[in-house]
């Protein structure tokens, strides 16, 4: 496979978010804005990169049987760094963000790439993997958080969309508008999908 | 028994590499994650405090458990700020930073943490609604919402929230006023 469609696979065709439905958790509990949903994606991104590129660097010496207790270590390791960094440096999103950043360690995406991916290919393949994973995860997450502020706020990343007259619908801003903001998204991505598949066929 | 023995040493070395990097990170952000707690609590007194050319967070006085940021203008107390607590809002607790001036008159009221709904509880961080504090004290408004026959609005849809940090803000009135003495005096000496 090359480089290339290691790296588009995660945008598009393997999209954690709407394509395997994975690492749910960060993904319904912090888009409430765009920028939320940005600064988480490209939390976990940083994290998938390094785990990946870690994991694939000592594959051949990690035994079999411990390699989930020496990966879980691994990314928790990344996490712990995106942790503090965040705290010291952008303490404001560190605020918002803080309770979701140490469960970064059980998004299964990161999980998931390491055993699935990392550990069967070499470096440089497992940090296109990573990237385009990684990627594909803010994509969706920043999608999600702008249709949830825009109808929940009448915002997209903090500017005024609808103006003053808005009447917000505060729903899509709560736990709810996470499921109803997925679903139809879902809905819409694999109804595009059976058109291009009927269409190829 | 020898493949056990790799899987110990694999794992423990992994732990330990790892134990050894996250010191390193800890060390490099230590000073800045203090600083940005401690900026933080200073924009916040700033917010909430008539102007001041001191350190608060270092003129601090605690009294019976409460602390005190005193605020000097050229070594005169210009007034002092205290952090109120409720656990009576609609979601978790509620933390608010409480101004007063020497006279126990209410300078400004920040709120420092919550977990209100947004859009509705949350609008009480909102400055048009925590400007109404400004010039009030203990003696002279009854510390409740209008809905409760008090003197203070309540937001429409969440009269939970502002509830709690109006009784919050009551209750930290009355425990200044019995501390204002030590606070301003002691702190003029």
């Amino acid at each position: 496979m090359s480089l290339v469609t290691t790296f588009t696979r995660g945008i598009f065709k393997e999209n954690p978010v709407f394509r395997l439905l994975l690492g749910m958790c960060p993904t319904l509990a912090v888009t409430t804005e765009a920028v939320n949903g940005l600064a988480m994606g490209l939390a976990t991104a940083f994290v998938l990169v390094c785990a990946n590129i870690v994991v694939s660097l000592f594959r051949s010496v990690i035994p079999a049987k411990v390699r989930i207790p020496v990966f879980i270590v691994i990314i928790a390791t990344f996490v712990t760094v995106v942790d503090l960094v965040m705290n010291g440096f952008v303490h404001e999103l560190h605020k918002t963000l803080g309770v979701f950043i140490p469960l970064i360690v059980v998004n299964c995406v990161i999980l998931g790439r390491a055993e699935a991916f990392a550990s069967r290919n070499g470096p440089l393949s497992s940090l296109f993997d990573g990237l385009g994973m990684g990627l594909g995860f803010t994509a969706s997450l920043t999608l999600l958080g702008a249709v949830r502020e825009l109808f929940g706020n009448g915002t997209i990343f903090g500017a005024a969309i609808f103006g003053a007259g808005y009447h917000p619908v505060i729903v899509m801003i709560l736990p709810p508008g996470a499921f109803i903001t997925l679903g139809l998204i879902l809905a819409a991505i694999n109804h595009l999908s059976n058109v291009r598949a009927k269409a190829g066929a | 028994m020898k493949s056990i023995a790799r899987m110990v040493l694999v794992l423990g070395l992994v732990c330990t590499v790892a134990a050894l990097s996250l010191s390193v990170v800890y060390e490099v952000t230590k000073e800045p994650i203090a600083e940005a707690y401690r900026q933080e609590l200073l924009d916040a007194i700033g917010a909430v405090l008539p102007a001041f050319d001191n350190a608060p967070d270092a003129d601090m006085v605690a009294v019976e458990g409460v602390d005190y940021y005193l605020a000097k203008a050229k070594g005169a107390p210009v007034g002092a700020a205290f952090k109120v607590n409720s656990t009576q809002g609609y979601s978790g607790l509620i933390t608010a930073l409480v101004g007063v001036d020497p006279e126990g008159r209410v300078t400004g009221v920040r709120i420092l943490l919550h977990t209100e709904t947004p859009g509705l509880g949350a609008k009480f961080t909102a400055p048009a609604f925590l400007a109404q504090f400004k010039g009030k004290t203990l003696g002279t408004s009854n510390w409740k919402v209008k809905k409760d026959g008090g003197d203070f609005e309540q937001i429409t849809g969440a009269t939970i929230t502002p509830r709690a940090l109006v009784a919050a803000i009551g209750e930290g009135l009355e425990t200044f006023a019995k501390a204002r003495f030590t606070v301003f005096e002691g702190g003029a000496r």
